[in-house]
């Protein structure tokens, strides 16, 4: 076997990589700032001759949605990639994909919705599609976010649910790392061409796709699509396991960093979490609290009984978010809130919900032990939005 | 009893669980497509009917060989037409208000070329009858090739050595050599029709006695008199056509001095540009405007290239001879009240006559066709061939007559129509059958009607053309070349195809319901499933798909 090559790559162009990888046929996508260097490469790759799909041009991100639900419908393996008010223009068919049950592939680039006009990262764009029926995956890394471009056509072949891969706007997305680029024949090895499809529209093959489903068949149809969802947590869980015995990188449904003795455990998504990590690997060695992280990876489905085993009995959970429910607190601390809830009393820690960073402001070391330090002050949960950093 | 349907059944995507086509949407519609082609505007423009799209069809397939089998239906002689036709078409082609009309005649001019020594092959000699034609101009021999098709033996009579009429003995070597004239003719000989020539009937051979020996006569004796302009002087004057059959023959080599050529129509352009040719300097003397030159407009605008001198508003009243020369004196006219061609009359202005000095004056103000042979019977009122146009018959029930004979001066394409037409009656009285009038098309694609989102400006493909500095010193060059075949391609695709389907798909491209089949390059409507939308015949780029009722409320 040949060995992988490592290259310095944006976030961004480690998603290509991944979409390369993956041998993907068909591409659609509506340029959008931090998101257009994905598509922008792959552009390049296709005309180059480097990887053989069509890039269908379209004249927005709903048209691209719609061409990639066709192309999925049609047999293709399919991506297109997005952010923010482009995410949202493509709701609609959002729900569309995933109750055609298409396992397309979405990276979203993480970034703040106008007004005020914001190209910087925030997680409201993606969890604002929390009830679209895709799987959700946060990824922290370039890396990862090559692996679980990957990953997620081996999940969403699976399960027929298509998958939304989150990373954030230039943090991730326009900052180079070192990437590992891995053997094609290796990845064909993991990720072979797309297998048993549900069904495939191609002329003489009669189906309709969605047509009339009235109240007598409805139901079933969305339960199947929930019993799906609730299948994807142990292919996440499985295939993660997988990926790590083929490639030699684990992926699990969280990621817990220094978690096993931990009191105290930092909650959080994305790529600020590495500063949560490396705050916590400090103030560890200075105080010899044992503080500890879980960062989220998979939101939809969310692994409601790893969370509950994960966090159970612990003294103190903080969960720091970069996004907002308008009227209600911060997404993931909601999330896990209602996680929680089934643990008896006594085992069931009190949550701190801090909100911060929204709108791209830096989230830094000095802001996450000042969460720490008030962590510590904190006995009983008196609010739910812990304010982090609002300038008076 | 319905089967119930729950988690067991359902399959996991909601996509339907048996083929779609139990759904009969067509029966939704009230209104539904059908193929409907209409007539382009060229082919309605042209006198012989030619369906243009048609050969441009199997053009734009490259299937030249079937497209020059469809042109030769309905114009045998498209070398001939292809070269002298005014191109009626092209005056009226739907392109020319987009960007600029299509370049039939030089297509046609190719693809006859492209046939000429390939056709034909002889027909059967089918019927007992024999038909005669007289006259071998373009009427005549359109006549004698139709007639020979439908299975007679056919007779062609001409009082000349040569054959050809006015293809040979009018029109000039630079616009139609005669090579391809010999060509055109061989074919027809080929074909298994009989030519007399130097027979001249009312001489050689009586009106009465030629109606005797055949069961049909078809007379095409074209326009051969020169009109005369009755004032002084006029014996002076040389015959236009008289003048152009001595340069044709070969009779007539060189001509020199300032030659007044007075007429504004083809002979008079004929005369006068064959004179430049032969070294005179011609002065064109008309009593009206440009504007109203019967002659064809590419013919007045060529002779004007040539740097021939025009001299408008202008009539000789008389003419005396001095000194060797001729002493012509001209009256200037005005423009008055239109007169019933339309054309606006010219009046003398009085007192203002001029004297010029020519060396000759040749008149070409008209031609005249030779009634002399026909028995006054068939005269009308105005001592006139009777001849019902719609049909070609005269009040003889085995004469027939076309041409310029019928027409006075006109073009080649309306003698070869009316030759044609004269065909299919004569084979129907011979037959006990009512006569088929011709009739004008009816519909006729509107350039309105052309979706132009389909099309992109492209300009037309260009002849070779010989300078004009050097055209004007030969007689016998031809001035206008040939396009190449990559040329008729191209030119072919940028025909709209009015009213014909050229499978170009896009109806099968738009349809939402997948309601339209292709079978034969053409679309086949799917009338189960067709819910009636009319997207198919909004997005037609040439007008062949119409909506039609099929049920009302």
């Amino acid at each position: 076997m040949t060995t992988a090559m490592k290259k310095v790559l944006t976030g961004n162009n480690s998603v290509s990589w991944g979409v390369k990888l993956s041998r993907v046929q068909v591409i659609s996508a509506y340029p959008i700032t931090p998101q257009t260097t994905i598509v922008e490469l792959l552009s390049e790759m296709v005309a180059n001759g480097e990887l053989e799909a069509e890039f269908i041009k379209v004249e927005s991100e709903h048209s691209a949605m719609s061409a990639v639900i066709g192309a999925s419908a049609a047999g293709a393996r399919a991506f297109t990639a997005t952010s923010a008010q482009g995410l949202a223009l493509m709701h609609e068919m959002l729900h569309w994909a995933a109750g055609a049950r298409l396992p397309i592939v979405l990276a979203n680039v993480n970034r703040a919705f106008g007004p005020p006009w914001s190209i910087w990262t925030e997680q409201t764009d993606s969890l604002a599609q929390r009830d679209t029926g895709w799987i959700q995956i946060y990824v922290e890394s370039n890396q990862e976010a090559l692996d679980n471009v990957i990953l997620a056509y081996k999940i969403a072949e699976q399960v027929n649910l298509p998958v939304m891969i989150v990373l954030e706007a230039f943090v991730l997305s326009h900052t180079n790392e070192p990437v590992e680029i891995y053997p094609q024949e290796m990845v064909d090895e993991f990720l072979p061409p797309r297998e048993n499809p549900l069904y495939v529209v191609e002329p003489g093959n009669n189906y309709a796709v969605g047509s009339l489903g009235g109240p007598d068949v409805y139901m079933e149809w969305r339960y199947k699509m929930q019993k799906a969802m609730e299948r994807a947590v142990d292919v996440i869980k499985t295939e993660g396991e997988n990926f790590g015995d083929h490639f030699g990188r684990k992926y699990g449904l969280y990621e817990g960093y220094m978690l096993d003795d931990a009191d105290i455990v930092l909650v959080s998504a994305g790529a600020f979490t590495s500063t949560v990590k490396y705050t916590v690997k400090h103030y560890r060695k200075e105080t010899g609290e044992k503080v500890g992280v879980l960062r989220l990876r998979a939101f939809r489905p969310f692994p409601h009984d790893a969370l509950r085993e994960a966090l159970c009995c612990r003294k103190k959970v903080a969960v720091l978010d970069r996004n907002i429910s308008f009227g209600h607190h911060g997404i993931f601390y909601s999330e896990l809130k209602s996680a929680l809830y089934r643990l008896k009393d006594d085992k069931r820690p009190p949550m701190f919900g801090y909100i911060l960073g929204l709108g791209g402001r830096d989230i830094t070391p000095k802001d996450i032990r000042e969460i720490i330090e008030d962590v510590k002050t904190r006995e009983e949960i008196e609010e739910d939005i812990i304010w982090k950093g609002v300038k008076p | 009893m319905k089967e119930k349907f729950g988690l067991h059944n359902l399959p996991e995507a909601p996509v339907t669980l048996e083929t779609t086509l139990i759904n009969k949407t067509g029966s939704w519609k009230n209104i539904q497509p059908v193929l409907q082609e209409s007539t382009a505007p060229c082919t309605a423009a042209c006198p012989a009917g030619i369906e243009i799209p048609l050969y441009f069809d199997m053009l734009i397939r490259g299937r030249f060989d079937e497209a020059a089998k469809i042109l030769h239906e309905s114009n045998p002689f498209p070398s001939i037409t292809g070269r002298v036709c005014p191109h009626f078409c092209e005056q009226k082609c739907n392109r020319g208000y987009f960007d600029e009309a299509i370049g039939i005649r030089g297509i046609e001019r190719y693809l006859g070329d492209l046939y000429l020594d390939k056709k034909w092959s002889p027909p059967d000699v089918t019927r007992d009858e024999k038909v005669a034609v007289v006259g071998s101009g373009p009427a005549g021999l359109s006549a004698a090739h139709f007639l020979r098709k439908k299975g007679y033996r056919v007779t062609v009579f001409e009082r000349d050595q040569k054959l050809g009429g006015v293809l040979r003995y009018g029109i000039p070597d630079y616009r139609l050599p005669k090579d391809i004239l010999d060509r055109e003719i061989e074919a027809l000989k080929r074909e298994g029709i009989e030519f007399k020539t130097g027979v001249e009937v009312g001489k050689d051979i009586s009106f009465e006695e030629l109606k005797n020996s055949f069961d049909a006569v078809f007379f095409g004796t074209g326009a051969p008199l020169e009109r005369e302009m009755r004032i002084p002087g006029e014996e002076l004057f040389i015959k236009g056509v008289e003048f152009l059959k001595d340069v044709n023959t070969g009779k007539i080599k060189k001509f020199s001095g300032k030659v007044a050529v007075v007429g504004g129509g083809n002979v008079a352009m004929d005369v006068a540009r064959s004179l430049l040719r032969l070294g005179a300097t011609p002065v064109v003397l008309y009593r009206r405007t440009e504007k109203e030159m019967p002659a064809i407009r590419e013919e007045v605008e060529r002779a004007m290239e040539d740097g021939i001198e025009f001299k408008f508003l202008t009539l000789p009243v008389r003419a005396e001879k001095k000194n060797g020369k001729i002493e012509l004196t001209n009256i200037k006219m005005k423009l008055g009240e239109p007169d019933e061609t339309g054309r606006r009359r010219p009046i003398p202005i009085e007192g203002s006559e001029f004297t010029e000095e020519y060396d000759a004056v040749i008149t070409a103000i008209g031609e005249l066709a030779d009634l002399s042979i026909f028995p006054e019977d068939l005269l009308n009122k105005k001592g006139w061939l009777d001849v019902d146009l719609r049909t070609t018959a005269t009040k003889d029930d085995r004469v027939f007559a076309g041409g310029d004979l019928v027409l006075g001066p006109a073009t080649v394409i309306e003698a070869i129509a009316l030759g044609k037409r004269a065909a299919i009656n004569i084979d129907r009285r011979i037959n006990g059958l009512e006569l088929k009038e011709f009739r004008p098309f009816e519909k006729v694609v509107e350039y309105k009607k052309i979706v132009l989102d389909y099309f992109m400006e492209e300009p037309r493909q260009k002849q070779p053309e010989v300078p004009v500095e050097e055209r004007i010193r030969h007689f016998d060059v031809e001035e206008v070349g040939d396009y190449t075949p990559e040329q008729v391609q191209k030119e072919a695709l940028r025909c709209f195809s009015c009213g014909h389907c050229n499978g170009c798909g896009t109806c099968w491209v738009f349809c939402p319901d997948m309601a339209i089949g292709w079978e034969n390059d053409q679309p086949v409507f799917i009338y189960d499933y067709c819910k009636g939308c009319g997207i198919c015949s909004a997005e037609c780029p040439r007008d062949v798909i119409q909506m039609v009722q099929v049920r009302t409320f």
